[in-house]
């Protein structure tokens, strides 16, 4: 008995020791890999809704219980420069949470707002991040395709560009927002709900409502940081 | 058994979704879009090949009232190397199947093959076999995620069949899993029960 335990013992430790060793080398081939790819995302996330903007620094506040990341930007026009600030949102949805890169002017104005992560419904919440594509099957199969490469940025996403941020956002329930859509939803300072997944819709936006909240403490701690080390 | 009869098996005779009823999870799940049926098989037949041949190799070593943990450390090693590999290589595809590909290591079709087959089979056999469900699987997600796609979101390989019509979304749905499935689990059946007469 004793030495059938030890056996065992023996067998699965090295069972275990092998697969840690040999996963070992895989993550070390892999994690440079996925660094890097994370970084990109949070670059093209920052060029997307800060378009023309160069993105200045990182800054980290604590606010409330969690740490609030965001990067300043400015641009320079006529004789004055634009600032801009983007920050990340978050809130649960339906299931799991939706993580919102959000850019706003001084004023609150929303400038992009880029979904980097999400795990909705397929084909109900998951399209926040569906693109009309242009290209039909047949299209494509017959060889008539139009020119990849630009894809039109998904709608949902695209529909923020202009809402101010520091007031509420209405949600309406006009089916798929089109460009004709803009003016009318931007005067009620509104969005266009995606069909049967108005949870989604109302997580993005709360998350864009609370984010910016956030951002205005954050910056006047910065602010009063910067005074107090003036003086 | 022939070798091709190991290997053919699992396509029809005992394919593991139709016949065995088993790895269902991952079916309804992943088979929203025919890219990531197809990508759900390749990771899932990698990782059954190789737990495969792994627990044929052992299968004199180990003790018999240990195997199941060991049998379950070789599968998750090759889940974690595949999610590794999809993440650093395919993110695109890592973001779609999400859970699933961690969710492979209770995949029971990688589990039933080790316990069923390979640990008592040499490893040529082991390997056929984990080919052939492998395909088993892969084909009857395929052909699942073929029509969920084609209803569900008027898409095939992700580009619109029809410009400007309303999908059924029922069929993305866990609904339109079942139906699909249903009459693809009434189609084999009936097929076999003529075949038995």
């Amino acid at each position: 008995m004793n030495a059938s335990i030890l056996r065992s013992t023996l067998i699965l430790g090295l069972t275990s020791f092998i697969a840690t060793f040999a996963l070992s080398h895989i993550k070390a081939i892999t994690y440079p890999v996925i660094q890097k790819q994370e970084r990109q995302k949070q670059e093209n996330a920052l060029a997307l809704v800060l378009p023309g903007y160069t993105i200045g620094e990182e800054r980290t506040a604590a606010v409330g219980r969690a740490n609030f990341t965001y990067w300043t930007g400015q641009k320079a026009g006529g004789n004055t420069t634009a600032k801009a600030y983007a920050f990340i949102a978050e809130k649960p949805g339906y299931s799991g949470a939706i993580r919102t890169m959000v850019g706003v002017d001084e004023k609150g104005t929303v400038l992009g707002i880029s979904i980097i992560r999400q795990s909705e419904t397929p084909g109900l919440g998951a399209r926040v991040l569906e693109a009309a594509s242009r290209n039909t099957f047949f299209q494509v199969v017959t060889g008539r395709a139009h020119e990849t490469g630009e894809e039109p940025s998904p709608w949902f996403q695209e529909q923020f560009r202009g809402v101010n941020a520091a007031a509420k956002i209405a949600i309406f329930k006009k089916g798929d927002w089109n460009e004709t859509m803009r003016d009318e939803l931007l005067l009620k300072n509104g969005v266009s709900a995606i069909t049967g997944a108005t949870i989604t819709t109302k997580a993005v936006k709360d998350s864009i409502e609370v984010g910016m909240a956030t951002l205005r403490i954050a910056l006047e701690e910065h602010a009063k940081a910067q005074e107090a080390a003036g003086k | 058994m022939s070798y091709y009869r190991v290997f053919a098996k699992g396509i029809w005779e005992k394919n593991p979704i139709l016949i065995l009823g088993i790895g269902m999870c991952p079916t309804l799940a992943v088979s929203t879009s025919v890219s990531n049926a197809l990508w759900m098989t390749l990771a899932a037949t990698f990782v059954l090949i190789f737990s495969n041949i792994f627990v044929s190799l052992i299968k004199s070593v180990v003790p018999s009232h240990i195997r199941i943990p060991i049998f379950i450390a070789i599968i998750a090693t090759f889940v974690i190397i595949v999610e590794l590999t999809l993440k650093a290589f395919q993110p695109d595809i890592y973001k779609a199947l999400g859970i699933f590909i961690p969710l492979i290591v209770v995949n029971c079709i990688i589990l039933g093959r080790a316990e069923e087959f390979a640990s008592k089979n040499t490893v040529l056999p082991s390997v056929l076999d984990g080919l052939g469900m492998g395909l088993g699987f892969g084909l009857t997600l395929t052909v699942l995620a073929f029509f969920r796609e084609i209803l569900g979101s008027n898409r095939l390989f992700g580009y619109t069949l029809i410009p400007g019509m309303e999908p059924a979304t029922i069929m993305t749905l866990a609904p339109g899993a079942f139906f699909t499935l249903a009459i693809m689990l009434w189609g084999m059946n009936a097929l076999k029960s003529r075949k038995r007469r």
